[in-house]
């Protein structure tokens, strides 16, 4: 949601995806290849499997904030054993009834620690902060248009 | 009643469709929906599938580090934990009462996010159902097919979020995960010359609000039986009020009311939650289920955000505001509106309301003060509560001597709304899905009910634009019956197998 | 101060006793570095000073200046060893810079940015590092140390307290408080030494403080760490 940050830039965009009919099929034939934007880091082992296709579907893939690069604060979980932070979460806390835990088979089930995207696929390009200003992401995206080969300035880059 | 739909008593037996993922809300979810052999609906979930685990996480680290962490929670209302946070960690510093300067720049930094969170909703994820139909034609139905067909309405959507986010830039540092809040105050006051640049714009804004509020009527007058209907459940309803029982976002009390209307308890002190409220955990969904202790699990849910506080409040302070309040609450005649859809109509009343607030505060000069921090007795405990975009949110932590969180517990906006969204897509599955072939337009109507509630179901693995779509029927014997996919770039194919 | 060397180009001055990097901070000229600062006596341990001299690369916070020597500093291949072992840094440690109160005023942070550090490249450790928050006026965040023993020989230097030291070798080398318990309240450390404020990046900071500066008012939020002369005198001040 990040990306809605570009504001009226916002139209600009939308603009050359009229051009060419659809937001990602537009990005993707400007810069002759298919773009993916990937935010967050890979908690469970669904996000896994949607990573994945989403490597294989796109040419270029983007990983864009502090989670997707480097896990972020879900990672801030990654010291600590899985079950006993679902223990805490789910039956020790003030107010919790019937203390169990979620376990249905419909519920992806959680990765004991909290990886990064590059740790799973290749990633193309990085848009790092939390979360990145509208300027970086919108440098990167015009940059990949434009078949730039760094599309991020130095001083674009922050962590924080 | 449809609490009979949360669970099927022969799974095994049924067919199981999926929309997932839930597409056009923040976060990640997914909707299970278990049907029989005469197709009629058994079984309807909305999962959450996300598991984060910050209640503790969060243990062991200094208390004044959490206003700033917990806040990357989310990324469309942080604004909303930064002050949660803050509020109890004015308690844990032993703030009594803030300076004028902090209260006011923290309320100006809170009606800001009111406003482009509101915004945001309405227009970027919501319009388009409502402007073209709920099963129009899916590659159109996004912000793109809103700026080509009213280029204005969303060129106006774009510009209320942009102030509102300018306004957050102002008061906090920046738009998203600013570090204006601290402990016992604010670590800035707003300068003149930003106050300017705010005021040149912030009578459009009111305007615009009010404009959004008429296109809503508009839309509602435009197919009322659909507007009242659409999944309608009655529940309870709860709120933060103003001691003198107005809206507010900031601060107030607790006020309850049951399905007719009636006040359940009222001007509740917030520190007192735990003693009103309890959580239940379900299996299937890693969302808890909060419920009112008095009325036990079954009975005790209830709705929070927009369409609860609109109406569970005595007035609105600001006049265009209360007028449209007035307008909306003589619509049903006075008793509670319950329809799903309405919460658009309150939840542009309160981007009007907002926008109205931050008018007044940037004629007030305190904003520009420089008394910015108060402080007294530390104490171990605080709990924080305040009315988020999407409802109440409760942040409760204790503190050790050395200065570290030893407890935290956090109640968020959604997670009230929980049994409520179950309930609305229940019905609309009932009423729609029940008895029919699967179409992609049916599906939308699902995902129509859960936005409405605006739900905030954290954030993961998230793509540009739209999100592919796959809706599978299978058999009782485990045979797949019907495939319908939503393609990244807004095509709908069928793979019958 | 007659002597000079050439730095990527530029004559820098210096006097006899010199190290490369003490003669450019002293010159205003930027060398990234971490472990370095120009009041202690150098520790050539982060390596991110490295610098090629005469076709060899040595740390140039530990190599004397000498007359007329040709030092490389600023090129493509010699960032990009320092921002691997930048990188190797941040996946060492927990570097959490969203919610660390350091940040914007952080010398690996600034280091990293300033070096188009735009991930970490590695694979995160993810070390259990409690912190030790047992001092009434101190907190110690292990979590972010980088092992550059600014604080271990501020104290032995300057404040004569030996409350900080490195243990262990290798991989498992770690920053302790040498006190009886270990813990930093059974030290004679106080808040006002210079040990406490020499830190670089966020392990020991004054309690209750955190985040009073605003965004935009942060050492490096203008300017990059390349461009702040004094960067570690304003570290300390804040």
């Amino acid at each position: 949601m990040s990306i809605l940050d570009i504001d009226e830039r916002l139209f600009t965009l939308l603009d050359k995806v009229e051009f060419d009919r659809s937001p990602i099929t537009d990005i993707k034939e400007v810069g002759e290849c298919d773009v993916g934007i990937i935010e967050g880091g890979l908690c469970n082992a669904e996000n896994v499997e949607v990573l994945r296709e989403f490597r294989r579907r796109c040419k270029v893939l983007v990983a864009l904030g502090a989670c997707a690069i480097n896990g972020g604060l879900p990672a801030q979980r990654n010291h600590l054993s899985l079950p006993l932070l679902l223990q805490e979460v789910y039956r020790s806390e003030p107010g919790a009834e019937y203390g169990l835990i979620p376990n249905d088979p419909e519920l992806p089930l959680p990765l004991n620690k909290v990886h990064p995207l590059h740790e799973v696929v290749r990633i193309d390009h990085f848009i790092p902060g939390c979360p990145p200003s509208a300027d970086a992401i919108w440098q990167v995206l015009t940059g990949l248009l434009e078949g730039r080969e760094h599309p991020l300035d130095h001083s674009l880059i922050h962590f924080d | 009643m449809t609490y009979g739909l949360e669970t099927a008593e022969h799974p095994e037996q049924l067919r199981r469709v999926a929309i997932d993922p839930v597409s056009r809300v923040e976060g990640h979810g997914k909707v299970t929906i278990l049907l029989d052999d005469d197709d009629k609906v058994r079984q309807v979930r909305l999962h959450v599938v996300e598991f984060r685990g910050f209640e503790r996480f969060i243990q062991g680290r200094p208390y004044w580090e959490v206003p700033v962490m917990v806040q990357r929670l989310c990324g469309i209302c942080p604004v909303s934990h930064h002050l949660a946070a803050s509020k109890a960690m004015d308690a844990i510093v032993g703030t009594k009462r803030l300076t004028p300067t902090a209260e006011k720049v923290r309320r100006l930094m809170h009606y800001g996010q009111i406003l482009q969170s509101h915004a945001l909703h309405f227009f970027h994820l919501c319009s388009p159902d409502l402007l073209f139909g709920f099963a129009s034609e899916v590659a159109k139905r996004n912000i793109v097919g809103v700026a080509a067909a009213h280029p204005e309405t969303a060129r106006r959507g774009v510009l209320l979020r942009r102030f509102g986010q300018e306004v957050i830039r102002v008061t906090a540092g920046k738009r998203i995960h600013g570090t204006g809040s601290i402990p016992g105050g604010v670590n800035k006051s707003v300068t003149r010359e930003e106050r300017d640049v705010l005021l040149a714009d912030i009578y459009d804004m009111v305007a615009w609000s009010r404009d959004a509020v008429a296109l809503v009527k508009q839309l509602h007058g435009q197919d009322p039986a659909l507007y009242n209907s659409f999944g309608v459940f009655r529940s309870g309803m709860m709120s933060l009020v103003a001691p003198d029982g107005a809206l507010d976002f900031y601060d107030g009390s607790l006020r309850a009311r049951d399905e007719s209307g009636a006040i359940l308890f009222d001007h509740v002190n917030y520190r007192e939650y735990a003693s009103y409220i309890r959580e239940e955990v379900k299996p299937w969904s890693y969302m808890k289920f909060p419920f009112l202790s008095s009325l036990g699990a079954e009975k005790g849910w209830y709705k929070v955000g927009p369409l609860a506080r609109v109406q569970n409040c005595d007035h609105i302070a600001s006049p265009l505001a209360d007028a449209e309040r007035r307008e909306f609450v003589d619509y049903a005649g006075g008793s509670p509106i319950h329809a799903p859809l309405a919460y658009h109509w309150t939840r542009m009343i309160e981007m009007l309301h907002a926008a109205e607030t931050i008018k007044d505060l940037l004629h007030d000069d305190d904003i520009m003060g420089d008394d910015l921090v108060s402080t007294g007795e530390h104490a171990r405990e605080g709990i924080g509560v305040i009315e988020a975009p999407r409802g109440t949110l409760i942040h409760h932590y204790r503190v050790n001597d050395d200065d570290l969180v030893t407890m935290c517990n956090l109640i968020v906006s959604t997670t009230h709304n929980n049994q409520a969204m179950n309930e609305a897509i229940r019905h609309v599955a009932k009423r729609y899905l029940s008895g029919h072939r699967l179409t992609e337009g049916l599906l939308n109507h699902i995902e129509v009910a859960i936005r409405a509630f605006d739900p905030c179901l954290s954030c993961a693995t998230h793509a540009l634009g739209q999100m592919a779509l796959e809706l599978t029927l299978v058999g009782a014997d485990g045979v797949e019956l019907d495939q319908l996919a939503r393609h990244g770039d807004g095509t709908v194919s069928r793979s019958p197998p | 101060m007659s002597a000079t060397f050439l730095l990527d180009g530029r004559a820098i001055p210096f006097s006899e006793g010199q190290t490369i990097l003490q003669a450019a901070v002293a010159a205003g000229a930027y060398i990234p570095h971490l472990c370095f600062h120009p009041d202690f006596k150098p520790h050539g341990s982060c390596k991110v000073c490295t610098v090629k001299v005469g076709g060899r690369q040595s740390a140039s916070c530990t190599t004397a200046a000498a007359a007329g020597a040709v030092v490389e500093s600023d090129t493509p291949a010699i960032n990009a060893e320092r921002l691997a072992l930048v990188q190797m840094l941040f996946v060492e440690g927990n570097h959490f810079c969203p919610s660390c109160e350091k940040s914007g005023d952080c010398k690996l942070q600034a280091t990293a940015c300033d070096l188009g550090m735009v991930s970490p490249h590695f694979d995160h450790f993810f070390p259990d590092r409690p912190v030790d928050a047992s001092h009434p006026d101190l907190l110690l965040d292990f979590n972010r140390c980088i092992l550059c023993s600014l604080c271990v020989r501020a104290s032995r230097d300057v404040d004569g307290k030996n409350a900080f030291a490195l243990a262990g070798r290798g991989l498992r080398t770690r920053l302790i408080v040498n006190s009886r318990t270990g813990r930093l309240v059974d030290s004679d450390v106080s808040a006002g030494d210079r040990a406490v404020h020499v830190c670089p990046v966020g392990v020991i900071l004054p309690k209750r403080r955190g985040f009073s500066v605003p965004l935009g008012r942060r050492v490096f939020d203008l300017k990059p760490i390349s461009a702040v002369a004094d960067a570690s005198a304003q570290i300390e001040e804040r």
